[in-house]
């Protein structure tokens, strides 16, 4: 099968999906999204006819977007569909879509103005966690242990010139066992999970969290199969929470896995999963 | 893209890094879009195809909606 693969930046995950891709007897069209040229009123497009599926591995989630849904539009299957990556990118829409399903998130709130954060943020009870909706490796996460903390996110929040900081995503803090757990979900299964352990209470392996095996239970991978399909399914990586009274919270769904601390940390080859799972639900 | 010597053998390119102009060794299976830290100076380099040929420019900076 030629497996077309979508990228702005060739990352290790690429390198490691194009080397599964060839290992397995496929050929990798490389799309390199940033230098394309795209007619949205040419549907049909010769270039991609021969392909079976595209893989969407653009590091910027708007090149990410556009690309998957250009790409879908010329009849073209991508993993993951412009859908799927639209409601994992957003975390008010993430949240909104597992919460609707009955799926354990941690109690959140979401306000367009200060006085109104205050008032929620009481109601929740301190700390409070601020995030961006959109948003990615930690960044601009932030932890209000009381009003003044919060009021000072706030100011910087509102100082900020895109819409989205306008709207405050706020969330119950919630005490982890130094760790939470990314675990990947490979259509319909759950082949390899990590903890990140982190001193700080942000666990990112991008800011610095460490990647250990996990092995989890069975109520765990349940869950995450179930956060995943939520979403529409696909290759997505799902992240838990493990409360004090042993609950499992999802916090956020990512549909453009980065996966090179698990393959080191588990010898897992992840990459090989992705491309033969993916073959088999497109082959012909 | 890769590149070749006359008796079709990949070869191993140099390019000009544009911060310090040093040498940097491209792998033979490079692709447009890798990047490349020069070891001399300590930039981080992305590989694009301009004019058919194969230069090294400053990688684009994290931004906003970058990663996961």
């Amino acid at each position: 099968m030629i497996i077309g693969l979508a990228y702005d930046i060739l990352r290790t995950e690429e390198k490691l999906l194009i080397d599964a891709a060839k290992r397995l007897g496929h050929s990798v069209k490389p799309i390199f999204v940033p230098k394309r040229i795209e007619w949205l009123n040419n549907t049909y497009n010769e270039e991609f006819r021969e392909l079976g599926f595209v893989l969407e591995r653009c590091v910027s989630h708007y090149r990410a977007l556009s690309s998957a849904v250009i790409l879908e539009g010329r009849g073209v299957p991508v993993v993951n569909p412009y859908r799927v990556i639209r409601d994992c990118g957003d975390k008010l829409v993430t949240t909104t879509i597992l919460a609707s399903k009955g799926i354990p998130v941690p109690k959140t709130v979401v306000v367009y103005n200060r006085d109104k954060a205050i008032e929620a943020a009481r109601e929740l009870g301190y700390p409070v966690v601020v995030k961006p909706i959109l948003g990615s490796w930690g960044r601009f996460i932030a932890r209000a242990t009381n009003e003044d903390d919060l009021l000072d996110i706030l100011d910087f929040r509102e100082s900020m010139n895109s819409p989205h900081f306008k709207i405050h995503y706020i969330q119950q803090y919630i005490e982890k066992p130094d760790r939470d757990i990314r675990a990947f979900y490979v259509w319909g299964r759950v082949p390899v999970a990590i903890y990140r352990y982190s001193k700080r209470w942000k666990t990112n392996t991008a800011l610095g969290g460490k990647a250990v095996k996990a092995d989890l239970s069975e109520e765990q991978i349940e869950l995450v199969i179930k956060s995943a399909e939520a979403v529409g399914g696909g290759v997505l990586g799902v992240d838990l929470m493990e409360t004090k009274n042993g609950e499992n919270l999802v916090g956020e769904l990512n549909a453009v896995i980065e996966f090179r601390n698990t393959v080191q940390v588990t010898g897992y080859d992840l990459a090989g999963d992705v491309v033969k799972s993916t073959v088999e639900v497109f082959k012909k | 893209m890769q590149i070749e010597n006359r008796s079709g053998e990949p070869v191993v390119p140099k390019l000009k890094c544009p911060v310090c102009e040093g040498s940097v060794d491209i792998p033979d299976d490079a692709l447009e879009g890798e990047l490349f830290e020069h070891q001399e100076c300590g930039a981080q380099l992305e590989l694009v195809i301009e004019n058919g040929q194969l230069v090294l420019k400053l990688a684009e900076e994290v931004a906003e909606d970058w990663g996961e």
